[in-house]
């Protein structure tokens, strides 16, 4: 094998060996999860297990959607999800537009400061926020949500997005000001165009954020009626008799438009962008 | 009409600074000042008590008690996921087809949500049905099924759990970094004659410092705040108060004993333990410069 940009040139069959180490200790729960979500109950419990369903079957995700608030839940997720994403691009960009096109005093303070709350855990801010949004009397409501996950995204989206617009040269929108466009012509016909990408990265790791948070909804919402998934999940497994296959089955439901999303990142990832964003 | 370029500057970039310093920075402080009262979560009454609340958390077994499992189990996971981590990154930069397929696989586990990380986990930990005590039994290993929520083990199973859901970050971190190594350093270092082993600590590793410095601090900061991954694990086991971290302390003083007072002083006291801390990395990692 011709070495790569290592230090170490292991053989060709070792490689392979260690990578596939590396697969199943990274995919084996999940590909246990969908197997079980398509498993009878009878077979979920059967000794030894079966690797694949002997009888495949839906009627898992048939009792959570019959028996369960799933189908609000994942409405509920949408919802809130997509309201922080809107909202954490809108002033995202504006933001970010500003401390890169702009000269003024304070710029970089103001830079600086925002990447200081991008520090603070969730768990230093929940406790006195929820004291304060209670005070407000805008507790159990998605809008205490949509405002939490907005701002608990918003400083890292600032900052990715001053990078991608850095990234844009200023000649281009210099060049068209000169050609006679405004300002706003000029950002909307040649640095939206740029930006897009980035802005799509942004927008996508602002709603895995919000999609997969637990503790804030935990905490805010109190109505079964309100809540999202992540909370609805968690409490099936809280039910006397678990039951497994439905667990599975929502876990599986959930995890989709995760993982779709992620198809679209994962080029930014491995390039070392915003690693981050998902999770603490 | 022209608007100034400081007009325009301010005028784009205050509403999200407006919005961070409302929702982050305000609630934060409000903490603090929170933690000299006693004050009820859910009603509006409190009272002053100055620093009774934290002079009652000196005395409080409960709080050294998570304090100690909150240093175990963010020092264990640290070292272990870093470990793998960079392990993971060095195999995934070598060249073999196939290699971005199972780049994607392996960031996986920190994608998902953390309560599916969990429900995994339960289930093929479980003590009955799991598949790992099937493993382990068919394999021999165990000679009766192991009880891994069960006091003896639950830390354990937390520690697989958070290194398995976090090492990916370690992975994207150090992989960035591994492509821009400059392929002439390890040229160089053949030429003088460099074995594998010491091409990777006198090339890889230097190379590689800088980047572990940041990925360790940050992994240090959100292992010890880690909350969701912590309380999940304890839904339903029985053996919670072995797990029972800082931030979890924090949370049930909250909102499963009503005090606000107490939980705030908690918070307050995790983010100075955390400051400490990062203080005092830092200056080992300047004494290592030298």
């Amino acid at each position: 094998m011709k070495r790569a940009n290592g230090f170490f040139n292991l053989g060709r069959q070792k490689v392979y060996w260690l990578a596939l180490l590396l697969v199943l200790f990274s995919a084996f729960p999940f590909f246990w999860m969908v197997s079980t979500a398509f498993k009878p109950l009878r077979e979920i419990f059967v000794y030894p297990p079966t690797f694949l369903p002997q009888n495949a079957t839906l009627e898992n995700f048939g009792r959570l959607f019959e028996q369960t608030r799933f189908i609000a839940y994942f409405k509920n997720s949408i919802i809130v999800s997509s309201s922080a994403v809107l909202l954490t691009m809108i002033f995202g960009a504006a933001g970010a537009y500003s401390l890169t096109r702009f000269r003024f005093k304070g710029r970089d303070k103001i830079a600086n400061l925002i990447l200081f709350t991008y520090m603070f855990a969730p768990i230093m801010i929940v406790i006195p926020f929820y004291v304060l949004i209670k005070q407000m009397g805008l507790a159990n409501t998605h809008f205490a949500l949509v405002l939490a996950y907005t701002a608990l995204c918003l400083p890292f989206s600032l900052w990715m997005l001053r990078a991608f617009f850095q990234g844009i040269p200023l000649a281009l929108e210099e060049a068209a000001l000169i050609d006679g466009a405004s300002r706003l012509q000029a950002v909307l016909h040649v640095i939206f165009p740029l930006a897009l990408p980035g802005l799509i990265a942004t927008g996508i790791f602002t709603f895995i954020l919000a999609w997969n948070d637990y503790i804030f909804c935990r905490i805010l919402i109190s109505s079964d009626e309100l809540k999202t998934l992540p909370v609805g999940i968690a409490d099936l497994y809280n039910a006397t008799v678990i039951d497994w296959g439905m667990i599975m089955a929502g876990g599986m439901l959930i995890t989709v438009p995760v993982l779709i999303f992620f198809m679209y990142i994962q080029r930014y990832l491995i390039a070392g962008w915003g690693a981050g964003a998902i999770k603490g | 009409m022209k608007i100034s370029e400081r007009t325009a500057g301010y005028s784009l970039v205050l509403p999200g600074v407006f919005l961070i310093c409302a929702l982050l920075v305000y609630p934060v402080l409000y903490g603090v000042y929170l933690s000299f009262f006693s004050k009820h979560s859910f009603f509006p009454e409190q009272k002053f008590i100055g620093l009774t609340n934290y002079l009652y958390l000196l005395q409080d077994s409960d709080f050294w008690m998570s304090l100690w499992y909150g240093t175990v189990y963010s020092v264990s996971t640290i070292v272990l996921q870093v470990a793998l981590g960079v392990a993971a990154a060095l195999i995934l930069s070598q060249t073999f087809r196939g290699r971005n397929f199972v780049r994607g696989i392996v960031l996986f586990p920190y994608i998902i949500p953390t309560v599916v990380a969990i429900i995994l986990w339960k289930w093929l930990l479980n003590n009955q049905f799991g598949f790992i005590n099937y493993v382990l039994f068919a394999l021999g290993i165990v000679g009766e099924p192991v009880n891994w929520m069960g006091k003896d083990h639950i830390m354990s199973s937390l520690v697989l759990i958070s290194v398995w859901e976090f090492f990916p970050f370690v992975v994207l971190s150090v992989l960035a970094r591994l492509q821009t190594i400059p392929p002439v350093l390890y040229e160089a270092a053949k030429v003088d004659g460099a074995g594998q082993l010491r091409r990777f600590f006198h090339v890889t590793l230097p190379q590689l410092r800088n980047v572990l410095f940041v990925v360790i601090l940050l992994r240090g900061i959100w292992m010890f705040t880690k909350f969701d991954t912590v309380w999940l694990l304890t839904q339903g086991g029985g053996a919670e108060k072995y797990i029972r971290t800082l931030p979890v302390y924090a949370y049930m003083r909250t909102f499963m004993y009503y005090q606000a007072g107490l939980g705030s002083a908690l918070a307050v006291i995790m983010f100075g333990v955390l400051v400490a801390a990062t203080a005092v990395y830092f200056n080992l990692f300047r004494r290592g410069d030298e």
